[in-house]
């Protein structure tokens, strides 16, 4: 291509990209500075009065603040329960109908559902319907089966597993859907090769199929490390976050702290903290692409 | 043959997992309130359309919400298409300084976490006076819908033969002609789900409708809620509204069933022909 051609070229897809380019700057990069700023700031609505600068103040309050430690840790326990739930159960189940075309057929058409669902209606629905004490499903399950009856969402290590069932419910088909695409694009004649070596069936997963896989899987991991690191709506109507902190994620903390509190300065912090870790997970699949 | 039959009630059984709670919801849409406190729960009962009747015509009226979720996610799914198009295509196909750079950029806002943003948006807003407005909430759906809408338009863009341009560009019709003429065709399919998704996505969203969005426009998402309070629960209701509010995505979800995983690994996945 002659060179005035290439000019050409660069300036018109600069002109192209540019404005979505400026606009996203605008919607995102610009507010989070204001974050960042804002974590700088003591700023409680609630006492307008005390509003100032604080610096790090904010910062140095997170070391000492049991809650926020305890919702770092929640964090942690959720996005990696959640994660490794779904990756499990979701390559199992590709595995499991990987043969059988009928039933991937209906596993696919089932999938859609909880995936379209917006998180605060699936919460709402496991909430209301099927965790509920007194005429959820779940109860009358555990009842009939002679186990008791419990209370999903108002005792704390119930409710902390009750909003990892829900996330994992939510986003196993999304786990499943991809793992099995990936599996059978895998070609057949490599089992053929491992069947006649008289390979059994677990070696043949463990030294040909995972192997293969292997880069689906992690793209499957980080994307639902992204998610489960940004997940709401599902906690906030199942649980609010409670009980007491029981259920209190990062997210839910920050917006507690910013919303019901109204210690912005402070829940600014926290948000910054989940800023970078989410950060962190975006670089990590950016090396992954490249690395490719 | 009876390995065969287990792993097919097994996949059923996990199918009604799935579908169960959707399922139950609209069974429980149907039911009056005593019906959907009765215990054992029932399953057959005399099926009323009294919450259906209240949700739409009644004082619990939901019809002002689907509007907003209709305005709302309308808007954002336009204005997004409008940006995202010569973005993506920018990205996919010419030779665009710092690609690479730019690439990670978007993919990094992407995946955001919203929460860090709804705080500086709510400062932001109510400066302002955006809060509870329609272009308000657009503007912050913005930084979801863009740059998804831009990878997933990547991975389509990158699906269409390099020649069908190059023979435009020799044809002398001018980069932009070809891009309207040739790729936007070509496209078309890919430019479909995009949109699917987009409307999806700020049809579902939560976070920034309850903080940001107020009593003009509250999205169908928050308006659940209204059927929640501290004395009493409108089970019925609640699920007719859920069923209402969801008919939407839930139709959007299966005419792009083919399509879903790609709009789920968007990014992740090098579009095209290099796997």
């Amino acid at each position: 291509m002659p060179a005035f051609a290439r000019r050409g070229e660069r300036r018109f897809a600069l002109a192209l990209f540019l404005p979505a380019f400026l606009l996203l700057v605008a919607t995102t990069t610009l507010p989070l500075v204001y974050l960042v700023w804002s974590s700088t700031q003591r700023m409680d609505l609630s006492m307008p009065w005390m509003s100032g600068f604080a610096g790090l103040e904010n910062y140095a309050q997170l070391g000492g603040d049991a809650r926020f430690w305890s919702s770092l840790w929640l964090t942690f326990v959720y996005t990696g329960a959640t994660v490794v739930l779904q990756v499990a159960i979701g390559l199992g189940l590709a595995l499991l109908v990987l043969q059988i075309r009928f039933a991937q057929g209906v596993l696919r058409i089932g999938a859609i559902l909880p995936i379209v669902l917006a998180p605060v209606v699936a919460g709402l629905f496991w909430r209301s319907l099927v965790l509920a004490p007194d005429f959820g499903i779940m109860d009358f399950i555990t009842r009939a089966l002679g186990l008791g009856s419990y209370n999903w969402l108002g005792d704390p290590q119930l409710a902390l597993v009750s909003v990892i069932a829900i996330h994992t419910w939510q986003w196993t088909p999304f786990a499943f859907l991809v793992l099995l695409a990936s599996l059978a694009a895998l070609p057949p004649d490599l089992y053929e090769a491992a069947r006649l070596d008289r390979a059994g069936p677990w070696q043949r997963f463990r030294h040909i199929t995972l192997p293969m896989i292997r880069p689906a899987i992690v793209i499957v991991v980080i994307l639902r490390m992204v998610t489960a690191l940004s997940a709401f709506a599902a906690i906030f109507a199942a649980t609010g976050g409670g009980p007491g902190s029981a259920t209190e994620i990062l997210n839910l903390y920050a917006y507690r702290l910013s919303f019901t509190e109204l210690n912005i300065g402070y829940g600014s912090a926290v948000a910054t903290v989940l800023l970078f870790l989410t950060l962190s997970v975006a670089f990590l699949l950016f090396a992954l692409r490249r690395a490719r | 043959m009876i390995r065969r039959a287990t792993l097919l009630v097994l996949s059923l059984l996990i199918v009604l997992v799935w579908v169960f709670p959707v399922a139950w919801g609209l069974l429980t849409s149907f039911k009056t309130e005593r019906d959907v406190l009765a215990y054992p729960p029932q399953v057959v009962f005399e099926p009323t359309l009294v919450n259906y009747q209240d949700v739409f015509v009644g004082g619990a009226s939901i019809v002002p919400n689907l509007v907003s979720s209709l305005v709302v996610s309308g808007f954002t799914t336009a204005l997004t298409m409008l940006f995202a198009i010569p973005a993506a295509y920018a990205l996919a196909r010419l030779d665009l300084p710092w690609k690479r750079a730019g690439g990670f950029w978007v993919l990094a806002t992407q995946m955001l976490p919203p929460v860090g943003l709804v705080i500086p948006y709510f400062l932001l807003l109510r400066q302002v006076g955006w809060t509870d407005t329609y272009q308000g909430l657009v503007l912050v759906y913005l930084t979801f819908a863009l740059p998804f809408a831009i990878w997933l338009l990547v991975s389509y863009f990158e699906e269409i033969p390099r020649e069908m341009e190059e023979a435009a560009l020799l044809d002398r019709a001018g980069r932009l002609r070809t891009l309207w003429h040739v790729i936007l065709p070509q496209a078309k399919g890919g430019i479909a789900v995009t949109i699917i998704f987009v409307f999806l996505n700020s049809w579902n969203e939560f976070l920034f409708a309850v903080v940001l969005g107020g009593n003009t426009v509250r999205p169908v998402t928050v308006a659940m809620f209204n059927f929640i309070s501290l004395e009493q629960t409108q089970w019925g209701r609640l699920a007719a509204a859920a069923m209402v509010g969801m008919a939407p995505v839930i139709i959007l979800g299966l005419l792009a069933q083919k399509h879903i995983v790609k709009g789920l690994t968007v990014g992740a996945v090098k579009g095209g022909g290099r796997r």
